[in-house]
């Protein structure tokens, strides 16, 4: 059997997919959004009428909200607009809806906004000019503090051959998807409808409801085709204006960020301290102490999930018999802190990983064999307390070591190279239910998750089932469907989708398998055949065409067969918590990469010259999918490794709100990386796999530096390693 | 067929522009007023690639150039179903190589390199062909599909 | 309803009776447009009328006894593609090759980047190690200036009020390197960019610099220090010790002034020894 195609080549080839930007709709206005001109700061006033005044032009703000809500207002801890305080600028104080886009952004530039500056808190290490003391929990700026511990540390310390003390920094990051923020609302008759660009249509419908303050049943959430997700399409950003623009209109209203919106309001990782200690006897690690500061934006007290989650994974994937974590969530005067592709674990790898080889030399050890030493094996117990389960980076980093070695022999002069190893675990907690309807022809999969790219639902979903059924490829279909007719589904995000979807494709399959069973009257397992271009069920004994296993009501769609899945999250050891909330793992998966790279000696520039993964991923479920993922998530990672920085002025003002000075990497940055499975180490998926989306960006930022440091000596300490990082870290400055 | 030299000419269909304001970006001409929406809009500043388009056959940022000056002009978009043979022909090279994932930069893509291809040859080496594809960003794929369709348009038998 | 009214003149004499007729201020004069559509699309210009030089007869290029001229609406694509300017010039060939991406080639265009004036221009600098001069015609009829004082600040020139630039003249083929670093070495602006080549027939050398506000400069003493032929290596490493120390270097987001200092040297001690290879040690 060849491997199967992604459905979607041949529409987004001729330029037929409709993404959130290309929606239109008949009587359209086009909105805007009225910007904050201060990141802190108190609203005086704002005053819609110039923009009133102007032809055709609605204009809101948060005087209109009571009389255009039915409840008359949502969650008053995150309003739509700020009736008092400002926490970050370009947040939106008004907006505004017109026949046209130009006239809309006239109509927006018209308003007039009277506000009072406050001091911003734009650095977060302006806020804590030392590192902070105990007194760091009680600063106005810090709203999350986590501290969890572990074993005899004063001993640990005290007792140590060697003790290790190393800070990090790491820059903030935007998911750059290319296709900016967009929406199509039409609200009528009490329905809320929204069209959107989402990774996750049944969030959006949550989010809508609770910040509105309507029912959910009267939100109605359509996926458009998604122009690129990688965590920033996650929940909702626009809707909830488009909706307000196109209630108090009475006609759809479209809204869309340019790409400089989308650099200034998009929610994503944002800068943090990194300061590591480890403790070494005889060896072999004793104690480690982790501590972060993390700037997390204008989140919400008590909605900052980032820190304690984050922190997860500043340990690594390591044993250490005593340790201590501690973490400061900084409340800065930036948008909200939101996810980005395995949120903040390449930066916690990068810190880590760089940490631990530091470590080593400094007692003499080969940096790559005292990690293999310390790394974690099946049936270890996590710092938090969780047991181990099957994990495939002592696997993955054996291979990945002969790959080194081969590289490192044939390396011309000025060359490195690196190895990084990169944990992450799937989120299968978050649930959702899928349909299966079983035709006398194929398959089809009812579901709620719009294709974001990464092919997890388009071919993910339809290999599972080929597999769960036995059908050939051609024979499985998936269907999307909105948020009034699809099963709930969470949505793309976390790797969830094959890994959590996939076991309600599984579920399901079992369901469709018994009826088949029975109506066949076998007792034994049931596959699907396929003879003359039509399904056929086969039992141990007998075997008849699906078609005459309909009963009557069944022949215009087919057997109907449902599954979901709704994992109990696993529990760590809350003895370990010292005060916050931590998070536990699902499931392990590792993540080898070995890099090769030029760094120019004059320069400190870095060029990646080769670069081979080791991806742990339990079962390969699709592979031409899985190693699209690898693939991609090497690239993205090179440019938080490289080149991707966003910078704030004092007053923050972004600097570089452009696909110019923001810089993703190009063709020629990356080279066509050698991608490995490692199979056999079982995860929470179907059939033991493991979710793809985020593991093979985690460690590439460590190889990167890894290289860097075997080819020149330089040791960075901050991400990027732009060159000039480098030339500094080479004393060439 | 000679286009009309106030209008413009996109995928052999005359498409007219009555009415059109001079600031019109040919990028906006084709999405918003003739509901060809199969060329992108990504960045608007000529950074990101996905509203290329052929004009007379070279490839174009239409985000960065205004209607009224390739008026007269060929234009090839995305849309439909081309008889451009590069245009086939990369096409067909992006379906076997799988190269594309969300599909929002394909468009930009697949219209570079048919127009590196109209330009410099399928006999251009592949590396002269690699380096003209660096204007054009992609954030899914890491471009190692992409290299492999660049490989496939070059070799593929007419 | 349009910010600006575009004008296609059809012949020389009525474009510059365009830029004449106009009231206070310029007309916006539009080649490629690739650079002036963005100030128009932020708002950081607002012409009412634009004046586009499409229809006039200047997508010209011509070798004349060894010197090269370029018509200013030609576009840096189709300069890019003849293969005399890649074998004579190659430095130019180089600096054309850094700009953008080929599909903004297409249209951008040498009579664009010079009138523009953008500070971090990648041919600016080239152009005055070349010793280009541009041909401006007004209402006074043609006259002709070096790049060096045409060139005056970022985003200003010397062009007259209804003066355009017809083309660009580059007088003899010269060995020449142009060498840059970026953040990203694709699709980005230049940290630092030096240029250099070497004239024949003034057996002389030719040094600018250019990544940096607030424009690309001429290092005359630079490249006196480099002698009337191939450099031996200490007076290669003596040039480059005065880059890096004389040149005024602003610091802004894209490179400290530190950094900029070690690149000016770096780079321009790789164009010197790239110019001197290709020239077989004999530039």
């Amino acid at each position: 059997m060849t491997a199967a195609a992604r459905p979607d080549l041949a529409l987004k080839l001729a330029g037929g997919a409709r993404y959130g930007t290309d929606l239109d709709r008949p009587g359209m206005l086009w909105a805007a959004l009225v910007p904050s001109p201060v990141a802190h700061g108190r609203v005086r006033s704002v005053d819609l009428a110039p923009a009133r005044r102007r032809p055709g032009v609605v204009a809101i703000d948060a005087d209109d909200l009571p009389g255009l809500l039915p409840g008359g207002g949502g969650d008053a801890d995150r309003p739509i607009f700020p009736a008092n305080e400002i926490a970050y600028r370009n947040q939106p104080l008004a907006a505004v809806a017109a026949p046209t886009l130009a006239e809309a952004r006239r109509a927006a530039a018209a308003v007039r906004i009277d506000v009072a500056p406050l001091p911003a808190l734009i650095d977060l290490e302006t806020a804590f000019p030392e590192w902070p003391g105990s007194e760091a929990a009680r600063s106005p700026h810090v709203i999350a503090h986590v501290h969890a511990r572990h074993g005899d540390l004063a001993d640990a310390f005290r007792t140590a051959d060697r003790v290790v003390e190393e800070t990090y920094r790491t820059s903030g990051v935007h998911q750059v998807p290319l296709e900016p923020h967009a929406c199509v609302a039409s609200v009528a008759d009490g329905r809320w409808r929204v069209e959107t660009s989402t990774q996750s249509p049944f969030g959006v419908r949550e989010d809508v409801a609770s910040l509105l303050g309507i029912p959910e049943a009267d939100v109605v959430v359509e996926g458009a085709w998604v122009g690129g997700g990688f965590g920033g399409k996650g929940s909702s950003l626009l809707e909830p204006y488009a909706l307000l623009l196109s209630r108090a209109a009475e006609r759809p209203v479209r809204l869309a960020l340019d790409y400089r919106q989308e650099f200034e309001l998009g929610r994503t990782t944002l800068p943090s301290v990194i300061r590591l200690t480890t403790a070494v006897r005889d060896g072999r690690i004793v104690a480690r102490r982790v501590r972060l500061l993390l700037d997390v934006g204008s989140s919400l007290p008590g909605r900052d999930f980032a820190t304690g989650y984050s922190i997860g994974f500043l340990l690594g994937p390591y044993r250490a018999p005593a340790f201590e974590v501690e973490g400061y969530g900084v409340r800065t005067n930036k948008p909200p802190f939101g996810p980005h592709r395995a949120p903040f674990a390449p930066q916690c790898a990068f810190a880590v990983e760089s940490h631990l080889d530091e470590v080593a030399r400094a007692v003499g050890r080969d940096p790559v064999a005292f990690r293999a030493e310390h790394l974690w094996h099946d049936g270890d117990t996590t710092p938090f307390g969780q047991r181990v389960g099957p994990f495939g980076a002592a696997a993955a980093l054996e291979q990945a070591r002969a790959t080194a070695e081969r590289w490192r022999a044939a390396a011309p002069p000025g060359h490195g190279v690196g190895i990084g190893i990169g944990f992450w675990s799937t989120n299968t907690g978050a649930g959702g239910e899928v349909r299966l309807v079983l035709s006398p022809t194929g398959l089809t999969i009812v579901q709620g998750e719009r294709e974001i790219g990464s092919g997890s639902v388009l071919r993910g979903l339809a290999a599972v089932a080929e597999r769960a059924l036995g059908l050939p490829p051609d024979r499985v279909r998936v269907e999307y469907l909105g948020t009034a007719d699809a099963p709930f589904d969470s949505g793309v995000f976390g790797s969830r989708t094959v890994g959590a979807m996939g076991r309600a494709i599984v579920e399901a399959s079992a369901a469709l398998r018994a009826t088949l069973a029975e109506r066949l009257g076998s007792a034994g397992p049931i596959r699907l055949d396929l003879a003359d271009g039509e399904l056929v069920a086969v039992g141990p004994d007998t075997r008849r065409p699906v078609r005459e296993l309909l009963a009557p009501a069944e022949r215009s769609a087919g057997i109907v067969a449902t599954g979901r899945h709704f994992a109990k999250p696993n529990a760590i050891d809350e003895g370990r918590v010292v005060t916050g909330e931590f998070y536990a793992f699902t499931d392990f998966t590792g993540s080898v990469h070995v890099a090769e790279v030029a760094v120019d000696r004059e320069t400190g520039a870095v060029r990646v010259e080769r670069y081979a993964a080791f991806q742990d991923v339990g079962t390969v479920v699709d592979r031409a999918t899985a190693q699209a993922q690898v693939e991609g998530g090497i690239a993205m990672g090179l440019g938080i490794a490289l080149t991707e920085e966003a910078v704030w002025s004092e007053e923050g003002r972004l600097l570089n709100p452009h696909l110019l000075d923001y810089r993703i990497p190009t063709l020629g940055e990356v080279p066509v990386p050698d991608v490995t499975f490692v199979e056999g180490f079982a995860g929470a998926g179907p059939f033991g796999a493991k979710g793809l989306g985020e593991p093979p960006i985690v460690p590439v930022p460590a190889a990167v530096a890894a290289a860097v440091r075997d080819a020149s000596g330089a040791h960075v300490t901050e991400l990027p390693l732009s060159a000039e990082r480098v030339a500094r870290a080479l004393k060439l400055l | 067929m000679t286009p009309s030299p106030t209008g413009l000419r996109v995928n052999g269909r005359d498409a007219a522009l009555d009415g059109m304001p001079d600031d019109e970006r040919l990028l906006d001409t084709l999405r918003w007023r003739l509901g060809l929406k199969g060329t992108k809009e990504g960045c608007r500043t000529g950074d990101c690639g996905a509203c290329t388009v052929l004009v007379d056959g070279a490839s174009t940022l239409s985000c960065l150039t205004l209607t009224r000056e390739v008026e007269g002009g060929e234009i090839t978009t995305i849309d439909g179903d081309s008889e451009d043979p590069e245009l086939r022909r990369v096409r067909a090279a992006f379906a076997d190589a799988g190269a594309l994932q969300c599909g929002y930069c394909t468009p930009g893509f697949v219209l570079a390199l048919a127009g590196l291809l109209k330009e410099r040859g399928r006999a251009a080496p592949v590396e002269e062909l690699l380096d003209g594809l660096q204007g054009n960003l992609c954030r899914c794929t890491g471009y190692a599909a992409i290299v492999r369709a660049v490989a496939l348009a070059r070799e593929a038998p007419t | 309803m349009s910010p600006f009214e575009l004008l296609t003149p059809e012949t020389v004499d009525e474009a510059i009776a365009e830029l004449r007729s106009a009231d206070d201020p310029r007309p916006a004069v539009l080649a490629g447009g690739t650079d002036l559509l963005l100030d128009i699309e932020d708002g950081r210009t607002a012409p009412a009328r634009v004046v586009s030089l499409r229809r006039l007869p200047w997508r010209t290029l011509d070798w004349v006894g060894g010197a090269l001229s370029v018509g200013s609406t030609l576009s840096l694509r189709s300069l890019e593609a003849d293969p005399a300017v890649r074998e004579r010039l190659p430095g130019l060939w180089e600096a054309i090759h850094a700009v953008g991406s080929v599909a903004l080639r297409h249209r951008a265009t040498l009579g664009g980047n010079l009138g523009r004036a953008a500070p971090a221009s990648d041919l600016v600098p080239m152009l005055l190690a070349l010793d280009a001069e541009v041909e401006l015609v007004g209402p006074g009829g043609v006259r002709r200036t070096p790049v060096d004082a045409f060139v005056r600040a970022s985003r200003r020139t010397a062009l007259g009020p209804a003066e355009l630039i017809r083309g660009i003249r580059i007088p003899e083929a010269r060995p020449s390197a142009y060498r840059w670093q970026r953040v990203r070495p694709a699709n980005d602006i230049s940290q630092i960019a030096v240029a250099a080549a070497f004239s024949p027939s003034r057996r002389s050398w030719s040094v600018a610099v250019g990544g940096m506000p607030p424009r690309p400069i001429l290092l005359p003493e630079v490249a006196r220090d480099l002698g009337p032929g191939a450099p031996n290596e200490p007076a290669r490493r003596s040039a480059c010790a005065r880059a890096s120390r004389e040149v005024a270097i602003a610091a802004d987001q894209r490179a400290s002034e530190e950094y900029r200092r070690r690149l000016i040297g770096t780079l321009l001690d790789r164009a010197i020894r790239a110019v001197t290879i290709a020239g077989e040690g004999r530039p």
